[in-house]
C-alpha cells in the first residue's frame, strides 16, 4: 500500500470508528438495559473493556512487528511497532482512568491492587519504557533495536505478570464473555459490548494507519533532507 | 559445545577476577544492602507491624535495589576505551558473552543476597533455623531471574544517553512476578511451613528465570550489534 | 362542634402517624438499617457523574491522539515546503 493510500485508508477507518463511537454512546445511553446490581455505573464497562482489549492487541501486535523487525530489518516493521505502541499507550491510559471511575462506585475505592488493573498499569509502564528507550539514543537504528527488545521482553512477561497478580489477589468481576460454557451477559449488553470492541478496534486500526502514514512521511522527509544536506 | 563453554568461562573468569581485585561493585552492593537494612529498621513502626513478618518482603526489595546498583554497571568498565568492541569482535558468539556476563552477575548478586539474608535475619529477628536450605535455594532462583533481565537491560541502558537512570523504568515492571512469587515462597518458608506448600510458587519463579535467561541469550545479539 | 371534632381528630391522627414513623425510623437506625431511599438516590447521581466523566475521557484521549498526529503531519508538511 502506498503512503497516500494508507493515509486515506486510515482516515476512512477513523471516520467509521468515530461514527461508531457516536452510535456506541447512543446505545449506552438510550438502548442497553441497566444492570440490576451495579446500576448506571456499569455502563462504563462498554468503553472500559474494549479499551483494555485494544491495548493488549497493541502490545501483541507491537511485539510481533518488533520480532519481525529484528529478523528482517525492514524499517516499515519498526514503524508499525512504534505506532501500535503509541495507540496502546492511549488505550491503556483510558483503561486506567475509566477503571477507577467505575471502581469508586462499585468497590468504594479508586484504586485496588486488583490483578487486571495491576496488569494494565504494568503494561502502561512497558509502553512508556518503549518510548523512553527509543528517544534516548543518538543513533536512531540503535534506538529501534533497543525498543524492539523492550517490546518483545514486555510481551513475554505479560503472561507471568498476569499469573502472578491473579495469584496475589482477586477482586475483579469474573470474565462475562470469554468463558468455556458461553457468555453469561444478557443479550443486549453482549451486543453493546461486542459493538464497543468493534468500534475501538476500528479506531485503533484507523488511527494506527494514519499515524503510520505520518511516520512514513517523516522518514521520507528525513531521507530527503539528509541527501540534500 | 566445549569451545562454547570455554568462551563462557573466559568472560566469566575475566569479570570475576576483575571484581575480586577491584571489589568495586560488590563493596558498593554490600554496603547498600546493610545500610538499607538499617534504614528499613527505622522506617517500620514496631508498635503496629512486627518486623519479622515484613522482613521477607524487605529482603526482596533490597535484593532488587542492590542488584540494580551492581547489574547496572555490568557494561560500565567495557564502555570505556572501546573495550566492549574488543570483546564483541572476539570469535565468541554473542550469547556466550551474555551468559558469561550473566553468570558473573549472578555470582555477585547471590553473594550479596546471602549477606542480605544473614543481616536482615539478625536485624529483624527472622528464624533461619527452619528451611534454611530452601530459603537459600529460592533466593538463588530469584537472583538468577533478576540478573537475566537486568543484564540484558543493562546492555540496553548502556547504549542510551540516560544510562543507568533508564534501568528502573525498564526493569521494575518486569520484576513484579519475581517479587510476588519470591515473597510468596519465602514468607511461608521462614515461618516454618513445609516446602511442598510453596512448590508452585518456586516452580513459577524457576520458569520466569529460565524464560528470562533464554530470551536474554537470544536477544542480546541485537542489543550489542553495530 | 363537628368541625372542631374533625380538626382535633386529624391533628391526633397526624401526631400518631408522626410518632409511628419516627419510632420505625428510630428502630431502624437502632437496628443498623440505613435510610435506604436517600443513599440510593445519592449513589445514582454520583454514578451518572462517573459515567459521563469516563465517556468524556474516551473522547478526549482519542481526540487528543488524532490532534497530535495531525500536528505532526503538518510539521512534516511544513518542513517539506521549505
Amino acid at each position: 500500500m502506498t503512503t497516500a493510500g494508507m493515509r486515506r485508508g486510515g482516515i476512512v477507518l477513523t471516520v467509521l470508528g468515530l461514527a461508531g463511537l457516536i452510535a456506541l454512546y447512543w446505545m449506552c445511553f438510550f438502548w442497553v438495559s441497566t444492570e440490576v446490581n451495579q446500576g448506571v455505573v456499569q455502563r462504563i464497562f462498554y468503553v472500559h473493556v474494549p479499551a483494555a482489549w485494544t491495548s493488549f492487541l497493541a502490545i501483541g501486535f507491537a511485539a510481533l512487528a518488533s520480532g519481525m523487525y529484528l529478523w528482517l530489518r525492514d524499517d516499515r516493521l519498526d514503524r508499525a511497532a512504534l505506532c501500535a505502541i503509541e495507540g496502546g499507550l492511549v488505550f491503556a491510559t483510558l483503561v486506567l482512568t475509566t477503571g477507577p471511575l467505575w471502581g469508586k462506585i462499585a468497590w468504594g475505592t479508586y484504586w485496588t491492587w486488583e490483578p487486571r488493573l495491576t496488569l494494565t498499569l504494568l503494561l502502561w509502564f512497558i509502553f512508556v519504557g518503549y518510548i523512553m528507550v527509543r528517544n534516548s539514543t543518538e543513533d536512531p537504528d540503535k534506538g529501534k533495536r533497543f525498543a524492539a527488545v523492550v517490546a518483545i521482553i514486555g510481551a513475554m512477561d505479560i503472561p507471568f505478570i498476569h499469573l502472578s497478580v491473579v495469584w496475589f489477589r482477586s477482586l475483579h468481576p469474573e470474565p462475562v464473555v470469554a468463558k468455556p460454557d458461553g457468555p453469561t451477559l444478557p443479550g443486549d449488553m453482549l451486543v453493546t459490548l461486542l459493538f464497543g470492541v468493534l468500534v475501538f478496534s476500528l479506531l485503533f486500526f484507523g488511527l494506527f494507519l494514519f499515524r503510520y502514514a505520518v511516520e512514513a512521511l517523516r522518514a521520507e522527509a528525513d531521507l530527503r533532507s539528509r541527501s540534500t544536506a | 559445545m566445549n569451545t562454547y563453554l570455554t568462551q563462557v568461562w573466559a568472560i566469566l573468569r575475566k569479570d570475576l577476577v576483575l571484581e575480586i581485585r577491584s571489589r568495586e561493585r560488590i563493596g558498593a552492593m554490600c554496603a547498600f544492602a546493610v545500610l538499607t537494612g538499617v534504614l528499613f529498621n527505622f522506617s517500620i513502626d514496631t508498635t503496629t507491624v512486627r518486623p519479622n513478618e515484613v522482613a521477607t518482603g524487605l529482603i526482596w526489595m533490597t535484593l532488587i535495589f542492590g542488584g540494580l546498583l551492581g547489574v547496572g554497571r555490568t557494561f560500565h568498565l567495557e564502555s570505556q576505551d572501546g573495550a566492549l568492541q574488543g570483546i564483541l569482535m572476539s570469535p565468541a558468539p554473542k550469547d556466550a558473552i551474555f551468559l558469561g556476563k550473566l553468570i558473573a552477575n549472578f555470582v555477585l548478586l547471590y553473594v550479596v543476597s546471602l549477606l542480605v539474608l544473614g543481616v536482615f535475619g539478625l536485624f529483624f529477628g527472622i528464624d533461619l533455623d527452619r528451611n534454611l536450605g530452601w530459603v537459600v535455594f529460592v533466593l538463588g532462583i530469584g537472583s538468577l531471574g533478576f540478573v537475566a533481565v537486568g543484564t540484558l537491560f543493562a546492555a540496553v541502558a548502556a547504549g542510551t544517553h540516560l544510562r543507568e537512570t533508564l534501568l528502573p523504568v525498564l526493569v521494575f515492571p518486569l520484576m513484579v512476578p519475581m517479587v510476588i512469587y519470591g515473597v510468596g515462597a519465602m514468607t511461608p518458608l521462614v515461618s516454618g511451613r513445609p516446602f511442598t506448600e510453596v512448590e508452585g510458587n518456586v516452580r513459577m519463579l524457576g520458569a520466569f528465570a529460565l524464560a528470562a535467561v533464554a530470551a536474554g541469550a537470544v536477544l542480546f545479539r541485537y542489543v550489542v550489534e553495530d | 362542634m363537628i368541625m372542631k371534632n374533625i380538626v382535633l381528630r386529624s391533628l391526633l391522627l397526624s401526631l400518631a402517624g408522626l410518632a409511628v414513623t419516627s419510632a420505625v425510623t428510630f428502630a431502624q437506625e437502632a437496628a443498623g438499617v440505613p435510610p435506604q431511599v436517600n443513599r440510593l438516590a445519592e449513589q445514582n447521581l454520583r454514578a451518572y457523574w462517573h459515567v459521563f466523566a469516563a465517556y468524556a475521557l474516551v473522547i478526549l484521549m482519542i481526540g487528543g491522539w488524532v490532534i497530535s498526529i495531525a500536528r505532526r503531519l503538518r510539521a512534516i508538511e511544513d518542513r517539506g515546503v521549505e
